[in-house]
């Protein structure tokens, strides 16, 4: 985890609302899947704090991007960048996906702007010599992200839309009906977490691994900004084991050791 | 340029400090620089008992700075005296702990078990923290601020800095209320009382409702209360508030601060305190100061003249 300016050098807009922006960083990086980074959204309203971002794809060890939709003042500082633009970013932080020690059937389930931890896991996921499956959810056809990317990886990709537009009609976590998984990684809305905390509990498979967002104004720890509730304190630490911080304990989370 | 900077009896290397709740026990910011560039650190608020702080959301973000409602989440003092404060020990740098208690005997439990530890060198009482039920019971009232200072001056030689709440009509009272029960030096200010709402979901954003104003929002309001207790009391001051670089902690200087704490520019730049002090050192020699006592109440001839009498 170190801060250093970043340099754009490629502006993409895979979606009518959503950028992906190519970084060249200073030096070789190496982040893990699910790690993240702060990046400022320069100094005017309202963009006072860094805002939090995972990586999402790898094209070499000094190029990784980040791909958000704009949702307010700092998406959309970030979507008026273009190349040779520069940036502070903070990280790589927090505890990405941990990875199996073999071989396993990998099931991949990411809702909305949920893809871009899911892409570099994929890559890893398959180096090990998996079986990837991607669900990818969202509102509609054209809020669908990362498609072309992950297909490009040679897995399988399945979607799901809340209006049928494209794929299957409902919430993403009904394709996980029909699919046998050994391990299952999400990133997405609260709601659908939730569903796959449940069909985690259900069957029940142990390797499901949740990416988390909250509200963060340091990224590294030291505001305590980031709760999230234990769902087992560590009785060592007393009431001061209630929340995690999402930020440092997290963002991945094994399914069972939080109450979201 | 002769940086070293005198609280009282404290002394410190340079005068830039961090603020307490923005840095932890230091351990994350030491994996990014030498703490000991540092004047002194003064430590999120340890509570007698470990407390679990308030439930999510706990921040906001607001033009010029943030929200906060963390409650003071913090291991106990147990957990400080064993694993954070010999931690702190490894650096050369001035340990100010931050003392937090639910009532009198909260905040005299912590300071008994912190006295006469090995490397700290003074006590901030957190008096002002408004995101817990009881968190402002001390600091709008002098009467309790006075008797709980001096609840706390019977149990300790160290110096003694109270944190004052700028959420106060006149927070001078207060503060000369510290200053007659034995206070060393005050502390100005904490964060100032707030709130932001989510239109969609039609509620505050903040979990527990309100919380406190952080960031250079608060700059000038700290500035002015700063300026006041210079001229108005004869205990030294370290100001806080939306300090971002060596400028702003010159101005604090210059209104009567003796020293500063950095804050929530942590979050914006994890690098602020190395960088204020090396910015503060040009800062200063750029005004034509040869060392930081002579910036000292440079825009406050009240204070200079109260000190010269
Ligand atoms: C670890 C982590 C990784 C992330 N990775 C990505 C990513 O790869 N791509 C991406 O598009 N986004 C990602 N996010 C979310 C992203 O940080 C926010 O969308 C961004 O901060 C919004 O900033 P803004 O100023 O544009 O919008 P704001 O005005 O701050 O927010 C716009 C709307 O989104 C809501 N909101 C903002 N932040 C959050 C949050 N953390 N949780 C829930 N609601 C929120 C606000 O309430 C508001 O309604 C990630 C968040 C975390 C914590
Ligand atoms: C996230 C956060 C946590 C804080 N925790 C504490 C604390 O534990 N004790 C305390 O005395 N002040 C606490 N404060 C207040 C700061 O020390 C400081 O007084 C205030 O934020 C104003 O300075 P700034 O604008 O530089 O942040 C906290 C502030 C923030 C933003
Ligand atoms: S965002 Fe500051 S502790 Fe997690």
């Amino acid at each position: 985890m170190r801060p250093r300016e970043i340099r754009v050098v490629e502006r993409l807009q895979p979606a009518p609302d959503c950028v992906e922006l190519v970084c060249e960083f200073p030096e070789d990086e190496g982040p893990q899947s699910g790690q993240f980074y702060m990046l400022s959204v320069g100094d005017g309203r309202d963009t006072y704090l860094p805002r939090p971002f995972s990586f999402y794809r790898v094209f070499s060890p000094r190029r990784l991007s980040f791909l958000f939709r704009v949702v307010g003042p700092g998406t959309r500082f970030l979507a008026g960048l273009r190349p040779r633009d520069r940036l502070q970013a903070m990280g790589p932080l927090g505890r990405g996906f941990p990875l199996p020690d073999g071989p396993e059937r990998a099931v991949l389930v990411a809702g909305g702007v949920g893809v871009p931890p899911l892409w570099s896991l994929a890559r890893s996921l398959l180096g090990l010599g998996c079986e990837v499956t991607a669900l990818l959810g969202a509102r509609t056809r054209s809020a669908v992200l990362g498609r072309p990317e992950l297909e490009a990886l040679g897995i399988q990709v399945l979607t799901a839309t809340d209006d049928g537009s494209m794929g299957h009609r409902g919430p993403v976590t009904e394709l996980l009906g029909g699919i046998e998984a050994d391990g299952l990684y999400a990133c997405g809305p609260e709601g659908m977490l939730r569903a796959v905390r449940d069909i985690a509990a259900a069957r029940p498979l142990p390797r499901t691994y949740l990416a988390l967002e909250a509200a963060m104004a340091c990224g590294y720890g030291i505001c305590l900004g980031c709760a999230v509730e234990r769902a087992q304190p560590d009785p060592a630490l007393g009431a001061y084991g209630t929340y995690a911080r999402v930020c440092r304990e997290g963002p991945v989370f094994r399914w069972d050791e939080v109450r979201i | 340029m002769e940086m070293q900077a005198r609280v009282g009896r404290l002394l410190f290397k340079n005068p830039v400090l961090t603020a307490s709740g923005t840095f932890g026990y230091g351990r994350e910011a030491a994996e990014l620089y030498d703490l000991s560039l540092l004047g002194g650190v003064m430590v999120k608020g340890v509570s007698r008992d470990p407390w679990p702080g308030n439930g999510p959301i706990r921040i906001a973000r607001i033009p010029g700075g943030m929200l906060n409602a963390i409650g003071l989440q913090n291991p106990g003092l147990r957990h400080f005296l064993e694993v954070d404060l010999p931690f702190l020990r490894h650096y050369d740098t001035q340990v100010i702990v931050n003392v937090v208690g639910h009532d009198e005997a909260g905040f005299v439990d912590v300071v008994r078990g912190v006295h006469g530890q090995p490397g700290v060198a003074g006590i901030e009482l957190n008096i002002s923290c408004p995101n817990v039920a009881d968190g402002l019971l001390f600091s709008q009232d002098p009467d309790r601020a006075g008797r709980l200072v001096g609840l706390v001056r019977q149990e300790t030689s160290l110096p003694l800095i109270v944190k004052l709440s700028p959420n106060v009509t006149d927070p001078v009272e207060i503060g000369a209320a510290c200053q007659a029960a034995g206070a060393d030096a005050l502390s100005a200010i904490n964060t100032v009382i707030g709130m932001a709402i989510d239109v969609e979901r039609r509620r505050p954003v903040i979990g527990i409702g309100s919380a406190g104003i952080s960031g250079p929002a608060l700059k000038p309001v700290a500035l002015r209360i700063v300026y006041d207790l210079a001229r108005k009391l004869d205990i030294p001051v370290i100001g806080i508030g939306g300090i971002e670089s060596g400028r702003d902690a010159l101005e604090y200087l210059m209104a009567g601060a003796r020293a500063v704490a950095v804050g929530t520019a942590v979050f914006r730049d994890p690098l602020a305190p190395p960088r204020i002090v090396a910015e503060l050192a040009r800062e200063l020699a750029a005004q034509g100061f040869a060392a930081v006592d002579e910036a000292w109440a440079a825009a406050n001839p009240e204070a200079r003249r109260r000190q010269s009498r």
